[in-house]
């Protein structure tokens, strides 16, 4: 046994002993024990460095709102979290932690300077501090704060473990299993109704693993909670552990963060670390229980400081004394049972001081009968010790005046400031508080969700309070449901309840100035800092929290919030309820990134969508690129080809002979119905009325503003249905556009459209022996010029299988588009990949559909345009139907905006140097103007072209249609480019390699 | 996986004591939509169209699932989708409507075993229990637009669209393993 | 995440399964070309930014696909009401009422 564990106390197994490192000393506990029971087992108070000042600092609670015992945990490559607080962090064999904040070692830290130096790290000492010289800040004032910044250090491995996510709906969602939460879930778990009853702590029990003198319906407490969880079980709650409340959102919307593994010392297979849970429950009740609050005064932050209850769970759940010679300061009654407690367990309390001037009387006689000393109106005005509490200093207070000092020697000072309901999620849901003079704290008050607050969190004290307002409280959640809940009823006996008194810091006979009495220890917020704060002209709480740091970080007001308010009302001059209370954030505790992930990460990091034909793409070498959800090829290279040399060899190739192309990923819409073509014509600029069925056309949509929003063939399959194809990124953005419309605006016209993007696999098909490859596949139509002229559309049959062609060309070559059923893709592909041997037939990706293209003048909406280009900008008109009435984005075509002088217009560009232009490289009229230049326009697509023989750009430029010939320039970093400003058409503008 | 939709076999993709996730044989899949009297179209298919949301209706070898208002989706045999269509087609003039060939869209994940219903939960944010065993409903799972349909308490079919497969199994696979490690 | 009631479906659902769709009660003019250049800036891009109850358009995308209307309160994120596209806007005046 270790020296400070006392042997029979406890929850922990000491059959099964663990041993773990803690800064590569190695300590032994048992399965059961946190970091720090463990180590204050070991007598090991020392666990870590202040963020600002660097001073030692010891464990101050035993829970989640610990502040300062933060270390970082280790399990291996990868597997190392910073910021565990080491009250939580359960122990197993081979666990290694550390300290954080410390250089070189933690019991020697170099970075203690800051401590000496405090009068300059006041509040908003970073304001005052890094104000000048400007010239500081890059060399000496980032830096300082970069490193100073943050707390721990960040992981650099990729973590190895998995995380999850559920969604989970419930009746009933009880947060907190400790008296009021257990008897809410027993009330509320009628038959039919599910209740989820969740708990951030090992086990469930709550404020009973802590007190196990209470005896509940005549049974021990451990044992009356032993059965009773094994009879909620039965009932059908589900009881969760580990798990976390960590927000509260809209609706009865809350978050849970259930930890799996990072208690175990093997990993068990398919296990995430950690599961993120999205529950919906109909009713809530928080039964969160209260958070007790240290005393303000000189030298409260010496490791041996810690909160009286926390002592005890130290003690009744893991049985360890803190100390042996604890001095307890409270001016509450629940220190002093803490005191008992530690007495009869063998420790020598060597007074309880109480700040109040009277005390229920058997509380002062027990503690005679112990012999432990009683100062009643003292208050505690400095502790001595190194790296552990050696001293306290109490003086006797009378009025508003403070007696000499008193020194005691102790090795703990076990301190209550009294409690204050835990708010966190109540806050989260918008809920107002309400202030209660007497308890001098918020209490929850009104809230706009089906949510109900039990037990301590309402600010109950004692077991039986807690049980029958959980039992209230589950049988209101019950009623709500409209199903009748269980009664029940406690009688509990040793039930501890008890009064207090709430205060600012306490006072001092010293000058409260020098004082270093902390409100938040995470932050090093003292009260002197805030006081300054509202010297220096902070009125509202908001600032102050920003000024001073009060609050912030993991603590998010745990322990900090009322002292903070407390003393910043009293330096305000005002009632705390007119000060408030800053906002309580989730999470409610710190939640690994990974659990927000959950499964989003590595090769399921995002949805991607690929083709039929993606397999036999990557088989064949491709590479890819992302385009919206889709990957596509992006090239081919052969062995020794980089991106340049695979691009100019796949254009090469299709414009002599042939080249095969996935477009499967072409948004495609059926439009079908009586009014399809009164469709298309309200929705497209082009005229529909007089396509004939087997014919197709280029549509140009538009938004209602008169910009182009989308392009694509559209083929009339017969006289009420039209195949609609969109562009790859566009697919769902058009289809939603077209269903509002048609929902929206003319509900009367009977059409229907209907995706097909994925019912067809798209085979594309270019170049001079286009045709010749195809033919012998064909069923139904002669690929002649005659038979099947450009911009026809067909169903047929294509190597055996139905099939939809249509002769098509983003190329400017002899092009076919074969669209067969979706699975059929990659056999089609294949069949014309064997066939199109003879023809040196070429693969290729969207980078050369991107240059041929270019070549051509076609557009690619979305790189070629804005969102702020017309057709007429980019030399479309013939695209517009003059004679149709009204059609999306007509009238916007006659803003006044949209017909004035000077547009920027879609031009082609040729360098005078032969350099290649960058895409989005700003273009001005004259090279020698004063800078800011007046910038008239930019590149939109810029490529290497084989066929032109020097590189192309396309480019919008200001009034460029009228400036054919005209010099522009575009200013680089290195120089400045010349170039031609040229039709966008740098290929066959007689369109005669269309002709079969 | 990089596998596209075609390429999977038709035996269990996963199988855990959760959980088994298998591919249903291919089918013929219809999207009709039509408003009014659907009268006529209930003569030409057989069966009488449900018009709750939901809601599903078969007869013989043809089911049919209201998706929409206006919206319904068919499942078929591979053979029966042409005579559907002529059946249809005979009925065009007298009730407009739109009838598109959608068999070749999506494959159906088959979901079965004693916690498929859980299963689910990993990507869909909706409650499985509000989709009564014997209806169906068009939903969201792990971010893509898919079609459930529960045919027994513990044994669904999920519609997807063929290239969010890959994304979305990979998502039930891990499932199946996680759920049956949990029960474990 | 809020929960939304579909009025086609009939069902209250998570709000992942919908869209956002802009202000609702903007109607497109029969004759756009009619429209003088105010009127059609107005249609066009104008809209409120209510502190309150809000007219607003949502779409069951992963559902039903329709579109609809809701009056959504900005400041409690709360929905009063949904409604079927092409049905009369709520009177406000009874919807807060029976709120408080």
């Amino acid at each position: 046994m270790s020296e400070y564990r006392v042997s029979g106390r406890g929850r922990i197994d000491t059959a099964q002993p663990v041993s773990f490192t803690f800064d590569g000393a190695t300590y032994r506990g048992f399965k059961g024990d946190t970091v720090a029971s463990a180590l204050l087992a070991n007598g090991v108070h020392l666990m870590g460095r202040s963020f600002k000042y660097h001073r030692p600092r010891g464990a101050v609670a035993a829970g989640s709102e610990e502040p300062n015992a933060l270390i970082g945990t280790r399990r291996g490559a990868g597997r190392f979290e910073p910021n565990t607080r080491a009250t939580v962090q359960e122990i197993w064999n081979g666990l290694e932690t550390s300290s954080q904040n410390k250089y070189p070692s933690l019991k020697f830290d170099v970075g203690a300077v800051n401590d000496a130096a405090y009068m300059l790290f006041s509040a908003g000492f970073y304001y005052k501090t890094f104000m000048w010289p400007k010239s500081f800040w890059d060399k000496v004032y980032e830096p300082f704060i970069r490193a100073a910044a943050g707390l721990g250090v960040s992981p650099t491995e990729e973590d190895p473990d998995t995380y999850a996510s559920r969604n989970l709906h419930c009746d009933v969602l009880i947060v907190g299993a400790g008296p009021s939460g257990l008897a809410a879930a027993r009330a509320a778990a009628a038959k039919g109704v599910s209740v989820v009853l969740v708990d951030e702590n090992a086990e469930a029990g709550g404020t009973l693993l802590s007190e196990p003198q209470a005896r509940i319906d005549g049974k021990p407490a451990w044992d009356w909670l032993a059965s009773e969880l094994a009879a909620l079980r039965e009932m059908g709650v589900r009881i969760m552990t580990r798990t976390t409340a960590i927000g509260y959102y809209h609706q009865n919307m809350i978050g849970l963060c259930e930890k799996l593994t990072d208690h175990l010392a093997e990993l068990p297979a398919d296990t995430p670390r950690e599961r993120l849970w999205r529950v919906r429950a109909r009713q809530v009740v928080l039964a969160q229980g209260a958070l007790e609050k240290p005393l303000v005064f000189h030298g409260n932050d010496r490791p041996g400081v810690m909160l009286a209850g926390s002592a005890q769970t130290y003690l009744n759940r893991y049985g360890v004394l803190v100390g042996k010679r604890p001095v307890v300061l409270t001016c509450h009654d629940s220190a002093w049972y803490a005191a008992f407690d530690l007495h009869r367990a063998g420790a020598k309390v060597q007074a309880i001081v109480d700040t109040r001037g009277s005390v229920r009387e058997e509380l002062v006689s027990e503690a005679k009968s112990l012999g432990i000393p009683v100062k009643l109106s003292h208050t505690a005005s400095a502790t001595s010790g190194r790296l552990r509490v050696s001293s306290i200093r109490v003086n006797p207070v009378s009025g508003n005046t403070v007696g000499a000092g008193e020194k005691i020697a102790c090795d703990a000072v076990l301190m209550s400031g009294g409690w204050t309901p835990s708010l966190h999620l109540f806050s989260h849901t918008k809920g107002k508080l309400a202030w209660d003079d007497d308890r001098t704290t918020f209490l929850p008050d009104v809230t706009p969700e089906d949510c109900v607050i039990a037990g301590a969190s309402r600010g109950l004290w004692g077991i039986e309070a807690a049980l029958t307002d959980g039992a209230e409280k589950g049988r209101a959640v019950a009623d709500a449901l409209g199903v009748a809940g269980n009664a029940v009823a406690y009688a509990v006996e040793d039930d501890r309840t008890g009064t207090g008194v709430s205060h600012k810091e306490l006072p001092t006979d010293r000058s409260p100035g020098k004082a270093k009495a902390f409100v938040d220890y995470q932050n090093d917020v003292t009260a002197k800092d805030l006081r300054l704060a509202v010297r220096e002209g902070m009125r509202s709480i908001e600032h102050v929290k920003r000024y001073t740091t009060n609050g912030m970080a993991t603590d998010q007001g745990k322990m900090s919030n009322i002292n903070g308010l407390n003393i910043a009302s009293d330096a305000l001059g005002k009632k705390q309820p007119q000060v408030g209370l800053t906002t309580f954030r989730p999470p409610y505790t710190p939640t690994s990134f990974g659990a927000f992930a959950g499964y989003h990460r590595g090769a399921h990091f995002e949805l991607t969508r690929k083709t039929q034909i993606d397999a036999w793409a990557e088989e064949n070498g491709a590479v890819f690129e992302p385009v919206g959800q889709w990957r596509r090829a992006w090239y081919f290279p052969k062995p020794g080809e980089d991106m340049d040399a695979a691009v100019r060899r796949e254009c090469k190739a299709t414009r002599s002979s042939v080249g095969i192309f996935d477009a499967s990923t072409l948004g495609k819409i059926e439009v079908v119905g009586p009014d399809a073509v009164e469709f298309m014509n309200r929705m497209y600029t082009n005229p529909w009325t007089k396509l004939a069925p087997g014919r197709c056309r280029y549509g140009l949509l538009l938004g209602d503003d008169g910009y182009i929003r989308d392009d694509g063939v559209i083929g009339r399959m017969t006289e009420d249905r039209f195949h609609v194809t969109t562009t790859t990124g566009g697919a769902a953005r058009v289809l939603n556009m077209m269903e509002d419309y048609l929902q929206t605006e003319w509900p009367d016209l009977n059409v229907w459209l209907t995706s097909t993007t994925e019912q067809w696999s798209t085979i594309a098909l270019n170049g001079p022996n286009a045709a010749k490859l195809l033919q012998p596949f064909v069923e139904g139509v002669t690929l002649t010029e005659e038979a099947f002229p450009h911009m026809s559309c067909v169903e047929c049959t294509v190597a055996g299988m139905p099939a939809r062609l249509f002769r098509v060309s983003f190329t400017g070559e002899i092009g076919f588009e074969v669209n067969v059923p979706a699975p059929m893709g990659r056999k089609l592909w294949e069949t014309l990949w064997e066939a199109g041997q003879q023809y040196d037939i070429t693969v290729y990706g969207t980078e050369t559909m991107h240059v041929l293209r270019a070549e051509k003048g076609y557009i690619i909406v979305g790189q070629d345009t804005d969102g702020t280009v017309t057709p007429y900008d980019c030399g479309m008109g013939w695209a517009v139907g003059k004679k149709k009435p009204d059609f999306v984005g007509m009238r916007g075509l006659a803003r006044p905006d949209l017909v004035a002088e000077g547009r920027k217009q879609f031009v082609g560009l040729l360098t005078e140097d032969g350099s290649k232009l960058e895409e989005g490289a700003q273009i001005v009229f004259d090279p020698k103007q004063q800078i800011p230049m007046t910038m008239v326009g930019h590149v939109t697509s810029s490529y290497e072209s084989e066929e032109v023989g020097q590189p192309i750009a396309l480019a919008l430029v200001q009034g460029g249609q009228n400036r054919m010939g005209d010099t522009v320039y575009i200013p680089m970093p290195d120089r400045t480019i010349a170039a031609k400003i040229t039709s966008t058409i740098f290929v066959d503008p007689e369109n005669a390699r269309l002709k079969i | 996986m990089n596998a596209p939709i075609s390429s999977f076999d038709p035996f269990a993709l996963v199988e855990t004591s959760a959980a088994q996730v298998r591919v249903a044989s291919p089918c013929g899949r219809l999207s009709l939509r039509a408003r009014g009297d659907l009268a006529p179209l209930n003569a030409a298919l057989g069966l009488t169209l449900p018009e709750k949301i939901g809601q599903r209706v078969s007869a013989g070898n043809l089911e049919a699932i209201c998706l929409g208002p206006d919206e319904w989706k068919l499942e078929t045999e591979t053979g029966a989708v042409a005579g559907i269509e002529e059946a249809c087609a005979k009925v065009y003039a007298e009730l407009p409507h739109a009838l598109v060939d959608i068999s070749a869209r999506e494959a159906t994940f088959v979901i079965e075993g004693v916690r498929a219903a859980e299963l689910l939960t990993l990507g869909c944010p909706r409650d499985i229990a509000t989709i009564e065993v014997g209806t169906g409903r068009r939903t969201v799972f792990d971010g893509a637009t898919v079609l459930i349909w529960r045919d027994g308490e513990s044994s669904f079919r999920m519609d997807v669209w063929n290239s969010f497969a890959p994304h979305l199994f990979a998502l039930l696979d891990t499932g199946c393993r996680e759920l049956a490690a949990e029960a474990a | 995440m809020l929960l939304i009631h579909c009025p086609y479906c009939e069902e209250t659902l998570p709000e992942a399964e919908f869209a956002h769709a802009g202000q609702a009660h903007i109607i497109r003019p029969e004759n756009p070309s009619a429209q003088t250049d105010e009127e059609w800036e107005s249609f066009l891009f104008i809209r409120s930014n209510v502190k309150g109850p809000h007219y607003e358009r949502w779409r069951h995308l992963h559902g039903c696909g329709r579109f609809f209307n809701a009056v959504r309160d900005t400041v409690s994120d709360r929905f009063l009401t949904t409604y079927k596209a092409g049905a009369p806007r709520p009177d406000l005046e009874t919807l807060t009422g029976e709120v408080k």
